[in-house]
């Protein structure tokens, strides 16, 4: 009798894969008995995918206090301060997304045997499980590999998923499918050995044409974008190849590594490129690892210099053609015969659902239709629904999307009333798919670690009011995108909104307050052609608020034609920032303490240890006092950006950080010269070199951030390095905050601390 | 066999009166005083949004407690995601016991309104599709200690035991019984069972 997954699927899993998942099994053993370090296992489990979650330190606050949450496996740990027995989440990569009903009926089995009956489509095309137990993974790697997926590199410092235009293929502007290459360049890197001794995570995008956003290539590590060429008389096909992208905390844009890099090249040079990254790449403080920093280092020229020396000394590799033949024969295949929607009767919001989710297919007949999903959820039996769906009406040609929906591709289009019917009958005929009710979230504080604020809560929130007038909204407003991350680490990618919104906290009264910073600006076209510009943080409670404010006044005072983009250079962001200013104010607690919970969240957002005397709330209101003009000169620097002053900018936003630091040493120090090199020489030895500044997660960069301006200032301030300078002056100013939060946390708990700290300075 | 994880859901008699988000700050206060025996209470998750989904999600180590809408009917499901030791027929007694347990503690909540849960009508999940693939012979096989658990709960009066045979759900029993009773006497018949 067969008691296991691994006898039962023994003849469906590739052998290779097969063994990969016994050996973390046999790994995941040894750590149990602890003859495995747990560094070296953290990093290993992470490679496979299989990830921490919020309150796996074995900590969480219910309300009331902080708990310790007693596991049966007690202090045995996954990772460094990652309890055994704590439910974790488990990252499934699917390259481009492209999914198989069968796939879609093992992942619905799945979540509901190990997780909680849901999965998330995350931002990168991957597949999220939440609440699993490690000892489950490798029964649940095993019954994907039967179904050809491999949790691989889904997470850890490697390639992670391989993404494209969800379009690809069946796209009307593209200059031609990027799909076969986003396989064979994921199948490529997968264990590849030049990929695995990066200091951090790759990532790769490809995208079908210039203009549109759907393949993001300039927020990535390494992206192409097709384009052809004629040569010879004869057409080539190859890619406009940018690197060093990235959102996080400090967003760069690509640069242009080579306007037309022939296909032949795409796995040489992707090769080459993994291979400088590994070899100079940043190791040892994280958060300048990412390819981005490295560019930015070198100069793209000096780079590009690096990896074409490289490609020229690397072995050849037969696999680096070996793909082309396959890429020509790459094609899908729908199901049924194409028929255009005639006479077919329409059933009740089918109307509207097919303005907003139906895509014309460049072939005839053929159209996507969008699955509109809640911030990104599914539950089993919607999954299983689907594939059923997906059998009747498009084969195999399913995608998810960045923007965090399922795609239906190659759907005849006079099949589109059934397919309406059938989703109505499983909750998943919400017209508005990339729209502004369209709201992408990463999980925030729901599961993630960093989390600081509910993305989740508020995208919940803004949906549900939202949807109730959409069907009456301008269609400019309609056309907004909203993106939401629950920090700065921009999962939720805010950064490329119209109107992006990252969580933070404040301080008021000695509570945390729940805050998102707003940007406004940012630009999802030409793929993630720019990024948004904060204009202030407003408690999480206002935002729903500010977000109508700012898009009534777009509908008001546009000009005919204008974009968002458009408005808010006309407008400025000075002045918007003024139509939100009174929103950011928080009453006392006494007066009413909603705004001290998160949204979806009971529990009182701030600490419930924290308290503040009477001496101390002094203090805390001359802070609170000194960050405002910190936060309005962060402000006023991205003015001067805007206005392309970027010499003003970047002294601008280094004034921002001097203040902050200030807003710090007087809360020690009341006597403080404005001297930058006293103020820098102070920060740094009362709360750089006593570690109070050191985030727990992020370590020391964002005092860096300071010392790096503070010590080399530019010759001549350049576009790209003062727009950095100013998100890294917000980031330092949100440091600020969260330092005197800590600060003030053990000052409440421990009294003696504030006496503690030397004053070299002369306080 | 060894099936280890069970699952059971016991229906809300008037879903009509409760609104699915007032559940969350119960379930924080269950997590405060870790109300529920034998389960370390962890986090809670807001499903509201999923259509027929988990509704809000109770995540313990041992098991998920959702107030779970599938087929559109609320009720209290209790998911066991840890292997649990002994009999299959003690780990029939231990999912009621708990997920009894937790209604028990709903209907005492003032905030409920009165919120009752039905006793004539339970669902029975086997949360293993190794052990447990939904067919006929699973049905054969677990039939018996079924039966015999849901004579001594019942207490010798009758009762129907439904397979749901769709064969991509996970193995599941439906249990119509024509008595009702409160859920505290079913409790404690699930603790003597
Ligand atoms: S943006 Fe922050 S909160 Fe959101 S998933 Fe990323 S790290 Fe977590």
């Amino acid at each position: 009798m067969i008691t296991t997954w691994k006898e039962k699927l023994a003849d469906q899993i590739d052998p290779a894969l097969a063994q990969e998942i016994d050996v973390f099994e046999t790994q995941i053993e040894l750590r149990r008995q602890g003859k495995m370090e747990e560094k070296i296992f953290a990093e290993t489990r992470l490679r496979r995918g299989v990830y921490g979650q919020r309150y796996d330190n074995g900590q969480r606050y219910d309300g009331v206090r902080t708990q310790e949450l007693q596991y049966p496996s007690a202090d045995l740990t996954k990772g460094p301060e990652t309890l055994w027995d704590a439910p974790g989440m488990q990252r499934i990569k699917i390259p481009f997304g492209g999914l198989t009903p069968d796939q879609m009926d093992v992942l619905a089995d799945l979540s509901e045997e190990y997780s909680d009956g849901i999965l998330h489509v995350t931002t990168r095309q991957d597949f999220q499980l939440h609440f699993i137990h490690i000892e489950d993974t490798p029964l649940l790697m095993r019954r994907l590999a039967a179904t050809g997926i491999t949790t691989r590199e889904a997470c850890g410092n490697s390639v992670r998923n391989v993404t494209a235009c969800p379009l690809a293929g069946v796209c009307r502007d593209e200059v031609f499918d990027v799909t076969p290459y986003a396989k064979s360049c994921a199948r490529f890197l997968l264990g590849h050995p030049d990929v695995q001794d990066f200091g951090r995570k790759f990532k790769v995008a490809f995208s079908g044409c210039k203009e549109h956003a759907c393949g993001l290539v300039t927020m990535h590590d390494m992206g192409g974008i097709a384009v052809k060429r004629m040569e010879d008389g004869k057409e080539r096909r190859g890619f406009e190849l940018y690197v060093g992208g990235g959102l996080g905390a400090v967003p760069h844009q690509a640069k242009l590594f080579d306007s037309f890099l022939p296909e032949e090249e795409l796995l040489p040079i992707t090769q080459a490129i993994s291979r400088v990254f590994a070899r100079l790449g940043e190791k040892e403080i994280r958060s300048r690892a990412r390819i981005k920093f490295l560019v930015a280092k070198l100069g793209i020229d000096e780079f590009r210099r690096l990896v074409l020396e490289e490609r020229k000394v690397m072995p050849e590799d037969p696999r680096w053609m070996a793909y082309l033949p396959e890429v020509r024969k790459y094609q899908e295949k729908p199901l049924k015969r194409s028929m255009s929607l005639n006479g077919e009767e329409r059933p009740e919001g089918f109307e509207q659902w097919y303005e907003t989710n139906v895509y014309q297919q460049r072939q005839e007949g053929y159209v996507v239709a969008t699955i509109n999903l809640p911030l990104g959820d599914l539950s089993a039996w919607q999954v299983r629904g689907l594939a059923d769906l997906a059998r009747r009406f498009t084969g195999e040609n399913v995608r998810i999307t960045v923007e965090q929906n399922i795609l239906f591709r190659w759907v005849s289009e006079s099949d589109l009333p059934d397919l309406y019917r059938e989703l109505q009958g499983l909750g998943l005929s919400d017209p508005g798919a990339g729209s502004i009710v369209d709201i992408t979230a990463c999980p925030g504080t729901d599961t993630c670690k960093l989390g600081i604020a509910s993305s989740r809560g508020l995208a919940g929130e803004i949906r549900t009011r939202l949807a109730t007038k959409f069907s009456e909204m301008d269609e400019a407003v309609k056309n907004l995108r909203v993106k939401i991350s629950g920090c700065f680490n921009s999962c939720g990618q805010h950064h490329i909104a119209d109107i992006g919104f990252y969580g933070t906290s404040r301080t008021i009264g000695g509570r945390k307050v729940a805050h998102f910073q707003v940007l406004l600006g940012g630009q999802w076209e030409e793929n993630a052609g720019s990024y948004g510009m904060a204009i202030g943080s407003v408690p999480a409670k206002r935002i729903p608020e500010a977000l109508d404010r700012i898009t009534e006044r777009y509908l008001k005072e546009r000009k005919s034609g204008d974009s968002f983009q458009d408005f808010v250079r006309h407008i400025g962001k000075k002045e918007l920032r003024d139509s939100i200013e009174d929103l950011m104010t928080v009453p006392p607690y006494e007066q009413d303490p909603s705004y001290y919970t998160d949204w979806g969240d009971p529990r009182e957002f701030t600490m419930g240890d924290m308290a503040a005397g009477e001496c101390a709330g002094e203090v805390v209101s001359l802070l609170q006092f000194d960050m405002a003009a910190a936060e309005r000169l962060v402000f006023e620097a991205q003015l001067q950006w805007d206005d392309e002053d970027y010499s003003k900018a970047d002294e601008l936003a280094y004034n921002a950080m001097l203040q902050g630091a200030k807003a710090l040493i007087k809360t020690e120090f009341l006597d403080v010269s404005d001297d930058p090199d006293t103020l820098v020489k102070a920060f740094r030895e009362r709360f750089y070199d006593t570690k109070l500044f050191r985030d727990k997660y992020a370590g020391a960069k964002f005092a860096q951030y300071l010392f790096r301006r503070h010590q080399s200032p530019p010759s001549k301030a350049n576009k790209d390095d003062a727009r950095r300078l100013v998100e890294e002056a917000q980031l330092f100013i949100e440091a600020a905050h969260a330092c005197w939060e800590r600060v003030a946390n053990r000052q409440a708990s421990d009294p003696s601390i504030d006496q503690g700290v030397p004053s070299p300075t002369g306080g | 066999m060894e099936l280890q994880r069970l699952g059971v859901k016991l229906f809300v008699e008037n879903p009509s009166s409760l609104e699915i988000r007032s559940f969350i700050p119960i379930f924080h206060s269950w997590i405060q005083r870790q109300a529920i025996e034998g389960h370390l209470l962890i986090d809670i998750h807001d499903y509201s949004h999923v259509y027929r989904g988990p509704g809000i999600l109770l995540v313990a180590h041992e098991g998920n407690f959702s107030m779970d809408r599938a087929e559109d009917r609320l009720g209290l499901f209790y998911c066991q995601k840890q292997p649990s030791k002994g009999s299959l027929r003690n780990h029939i007694q231990t999912i009621f016991r708990t997920a009894l347990q937790a209604c028990r503690l709903l209907e005492e909540e003032s905030e409920l309104e009165g919120i009752r849960f039905k006793t004539d009508e339970v669902l029975v999940v086997a949360n293993d599709r190794l052990f447990a693939p939904n067919t006929p012979e699973t049905f054969q096989q677990l039939q018996p200690v079924f039966r015999e658990f849901f004579e001594q709960l019942f207490d010798g009066n009758e009762f129907t035991l439904n397979h749901r045979t769709d064969p991509k759900e996970r193995f599941s029993v439906t249990v119509h019984s024509p008595h009702s009773m409160d859920t505290q006497t079913l409790l404690e018949r699930a603790q003597r069972a």
